[in-house]
């Protein structure tokens, strides 16, 4: 990539023996959003840390705009950071908490006083500026929080979990919000998140993080209908997925044995493989004489669960790698916990990835 | 206006404190102004009027400030080790800055006078690594002093800071670096504004108790630095003069009291912004 704005290479960081990053390598182009998505533990934070300056890397390089910055300290760094619950000056007001980074660069204060107001004004806070910081709601903090990051106008903006103090329904609203307003400055933007919905909100691409490595780097479509791995297909949204043997294989298609019926998925895993095929909940419908092309099985449900826009069914399944969620626009009459329902989804939704 | 019951709480302790407190002080205050022939200011005169009693007052001041600046300058370092510290680290450094607080002042004073004496362990360790030649003075000089008064108030000193400090956000700091502040920058922007309460209470806590000192001085010092709370003992036990030692407690009193409300309204005037 030419364009590319930030470069991890070969990043690792251990804790004592825990090896927290491993050889990790990551590529962001100018004006991108990327999220680093993963369960806690992951490495997503230390990493993050570790492009701000906070923590050193033990090994590997890390570049902003062609520019080798492994060696600097934070302060030198240039690298904005929006912190989980914000990390506001709690000491300071509004106005102060923004001017912060430009006092601390030297900037006059006649030449910071406009820049101040100007990023007051982009986040909305302007009838703010003279409020201590410890009086605003946590949907105005992040604001200030972002606006102080912003004016000092850094080559490249670190949020981690910068929404997980917010109320559910703020969140929704402050996610648009801020991909907007980061859209318009222009900035390169890093994401750090546990939250798949949220990943899928806010970023061009996303980064599955699993054990201090990339698992899988691509764009939430992607990432949803082409997993790479079965950690992905379960980090990122639901699935039915089945464990079973791999009967018969050729043309780019495997048949696999599971325990509700035959399946046949595009793949290629030799006779005999031990395998888990999945398929997305909105891809499988309710059918017992489906169009071509299709897998059909057999199941009862476990439970109803009516989530406005959709139903979802789950599926009586033992436990173990199987696993059935099913999304249905539409509730058919007579379908309750205890039903026997027949499934049908297309071949070319089925994926098939060897059993963990 | 509806009245917090929780209010009569207090009640007991501050029915205690009345009673065998303010009772006593009130007397005492009385006393300082009550002469055989009715009232009178004769005892401040007499105080203020003398420069021997005058020195007497500014070599306390004197003394309750190094105090007070040195337990300021070792213990607000301590105190962030201390609320830094993780894990066994914190339980050992604890030990060693609290330990001294349950040895009675006399016995650290007396431990000072041994270790400072002209055979005491100092002066015998430098004359044996052939440091010195002859026994150096050092028991009975204002450095010894010194060096014992910031040793006895200095868990004084760590308590509030530590108090404060453990308390703060440690991306504060983290914050400050990813916004271009240099560690300095942000120790005085930062660090420094929200650790300013602890620093409050322990300088007033320090300065109104070495001000007052008396234990400390007397074995490390003897007649040579005279501090109010001495001469106090003298007026009451020696001179029966209880006009002047009252008068000089109400000095005393006063400048403790003076730094103790000055503390408390700078510190309402920092937290309020």
């Amino acid at each position: 990539m030419n364009d590319q704005h930030l470069a991890v290479r070969g990043a690792s960081k251990r804790f004592g023996t825990a090896s927290v990053l491993d050889d990790l390598s990551l590529a962001v182009a100018r004006g991108e959003f990327v999220s680093l998505l993963g369960p806690s533990g992951c490495g997503k934070t230390t990493l993050l840390r570790c492009i701000a300056g906070l923590l050193r890397l033990d090994a590997g390089s890390i570049a902003v705009a062609g520019r080798d910055i492994s060696a600097l300290p934070a302060h030198r760094r240039n690298v904005g950071v929006v912190f989980q619950n914000y990390a506001l000056f709690p000491h300071l007001t509004v106005a102060q908490n923004i001017g912060f980074g430009l006092r601390a660069q030297g900037v006059p204060a006649a030449a910071a006083a406009p820049r101040i107001a100007e990023a007051l004004a982009l986040v909305r806070m302007a009838e703010f500026a003279d409020r201590p910081v410890t009086a605003l709601s946590g949907g105005q903090q992040q604001r200030v929080a972002v606006a102080r990051a912003l004016v000092v106008r850094p080559t490249l903006l670190l949020l981690d979990e910068p929404f997980s103090a917010l109320d559910r329904k703020l969140r929704e609203t402050m996610q648009v919000e801020l991909k907007h307003l980061l859209r318009e400055v222009g900035i390169t933007a890093i994401f750090v998140t546990h939250d798949q919905e949220e990943a899928l909100v806010v970023s061009d691409r996303i980064a599955v993080m699993n054990a201090g490595r990339i698992e899988q780097l691509a764009d939430p479509a992607t990432l949803y209908q082409r997993p790479a791995s079965l950690y992905v297909l379960d980090f990122v949204g639901q699935s039915m997925r089945l464990g079973g043997t791999v009967s018969a294989a050729g043309l780019g298609e495997v048949t696999v044995e599971t325990r509700l019926g035959t399946v046949r998925a595009p793949g290629a895993f030799a006779p005999g493989s031990r395998v888990v095929v999945a398929v997305r909940p909105e891809a499988v419908t309710l059918t017992e004489t489906p169009p071509g092309g299709r897998n059909t099985l057999a199941a009862r449900v476990s439970e109803v669960s009516f989530l406005g826009s959709r139903t979802q069914l789950h599926l009586d399944l033992p436990a173990g790698e199987d696993r059935g969620v099913v999304e249905l626009p539409r509730l058919p009459p007579g379908i309750g916990p205890g039903s026997a329902v027949p499934l049908a989804f297309p071949i070319a939704d089925t994926m098939v990835f060897p059993a963990a | 206006m509806k009245r917090d019951p929780l209010g009569l709480l207090a009640l007991p302790g501050v029915g205690y404190l009345a009673l065998v407190f303010l009772a006593p002080l009130l007397l005492l205050l009385w006393s300082s102004v009550r002469g055989p022939e009715g009232w009178t200011l004769d005892g401040y005169v007499r105080l203020l009027g003398d420069p021997y009693y005058r020195g007497v007052i500014a070599a306390s001041l004197q003394l309750a400030l190094i105090t007070t600046g040195g337990a300021l300058l070792l213990g607000y370092p301590a105190a962030f080790a201390l609320a830094r510290a993780r894990g066994g680290w914190q339980v050992v450094l604890f030990a060693l800055i609290f330990l001294p607080l349950t040895v009675s002042i006399i016995v650290k004073s007396f431990g000072w006078g041994i270790v400072l004496r002209r055979d005491g362990i100092l002066n015998w360790a430098l004359l044996n690594l052939g440091l010195i030649e002859r026994p150096v003075r050092m028991i009975f000089t204002e450095g010894a002093l010194y060096a014992g008064m910031i040793n006895v108030f200095l868990p004084f000193m760590v308590l509030p800071i530590f108090a404060v400090v453990r308390m703060l956000d440690p991306r504060l700091p983290d914050a400050a670096a990813t916004l271009g502040a240099s560690p300095w920058f942000s120790f005085r922007r930062v660090t420094l504004p929200l650790s300013l309460p602890g620093v409050v209470a322990g300088v007033s806590l320090v300065f109104s108790l070495s001000v007052a000192a008396y234990v400390t001085p007397s074995l490390l010092m003897g007649d040579r630095y005279m501090t109010m709370s001495m001469v106090m003992a003298k007026a009451f036990l020696n001179l029966r003069d209880w006009q002047l030692g009252a008068a000089m407690a109400a000095v005393l009193l006063a400048m403790a009291l003076a730094v103790v409300v000055g503390a408390a309204a700078l510190q309402r005037r920092l937290g309020g912004r």
